[in-house]
């Protein structure tokens, strides 16, 4: 059974139903307004692409001086596991490993 | 069929805007951009607010119509995409939630002394102020529900929820708003 309350929710959505809201104010130039946001954006995107190329040559100049100093400067190797497997103690290193030495 | 009233169709069109054509796109805003408009409207706060959805919008789907397959309708899509979008907007001024004085307003059952239009008017700017008091989910339920007219089907179409929850919301809001005229006439 529908309360008061009920009705008068009903009548309040009947009265909003019946006034559509004017939009049409708003609706003008929408399109130059859309479009002039949708370059802006497209614009900024290109900007950041191209800078992301335009720091590509930095990158690689940045990873051959990494790579030259690393072998310029090569420290001594330790008894790591790797380098026990280089020299051929391997059979040593992995039982300790396996041991928890 | 492609063309009807010399206008070509939205597939042709979509077409056209992947091809790069932006003054197809220009054809598309404006051919659905009342549309668009007349369902944000229910959902923003003012002028400014509904133009931002509206953009909103029309650049989700500029920017998503290579996702469009044209298995439905482009206007069911462009509904879904403008529900999610208002819905968006809802969730964002959830904090502003309860800041509008529901009391600034009263409506009355015997207002029968003043026009149409105006009770209309009045009847709008209540319904306004009590929905912004519910829930972003349930706000957009009942708002499609009760003043767009769409089926509970209809809505789990838009929405992605299921039917079963839609209903649930529906009257989770409805119950809402009872309370809320209640409080208003104990007063």
């Amino acid at each position: 059974m529908k309360s008061e309350y009920d009705e008068l929710l009903d009548r309040l959505f009947l009265a909003a139903r019946s006034k559509k809201p004017d939009t049409a104010a708003i609706e003008e130039h929408f399109e130059t307004r859309l479009m002039a946001r949708i370059e802006e954006q497209q614009s900024k995107q290109q900007l950041w692409f191209a800078w992301s190329w335009r720091l590509v040559p930095w990158f690689a100049t940045i990873v051959v001086i990494v790579g030259i100093v690393s072998v310029i400067y090569d420290p001594l190797r330790s008894s790591d596991l790797f380098t026990a497997f280089d020299n051929g103690h391997e059979e040593y290193m992995t039982t300790s490993l396996i041991a928890g030495d | 069929m492609n063309v009807i009233n010399n206008e070509p169709s939205d597939e042709i069109v979509i077409q056209d805007i992947r091809a790069g054509n932006t003054e197809a796109f220009v054809q598309l805003v404006r051919k659905y951009k009342r549309k668009v408009f007349g369902l944000a409207a229910r959902f923003s706060r003012d002028a400014d607010d509904l133009d931002d959805i509206c953009q909103d919008v029309f650049i989700k789907i500029y920017e998503n119509l290579g996702n469009f397959r044209g298995d439905a309708p482009f206007e069911h899509w462009l509904s879904r995409i403008t529900i999610r979008t208002c819905y968006d907007a809802l969730r964002s001024r959830k904090k502003e939630k309860g800041n509008v004085p529901l009391e600034s307003i009263h409506y009355s059952l015997e207002d029968s002394a003043i026009g149409i239009n105006q009770a209309a008017e009045v009847a709008l700017n209540f319904l306004e102020l009590a929905l912004a008091q519910l829930r972003p989910e349930d706000r957009l339920v009942i708002t499609l529900l009760e003043l767009e007219e769409k089926s509970i089907r209809e809505i789990a179409e838009m929405t992605g929820w299921s039917q079963a929850n839609v209903k649930v919301r529906a009257f989770r809001a409805r119950k809402k708003l009872k309370q809320l005229l209640e409080k208003q006439y104990e007063k």
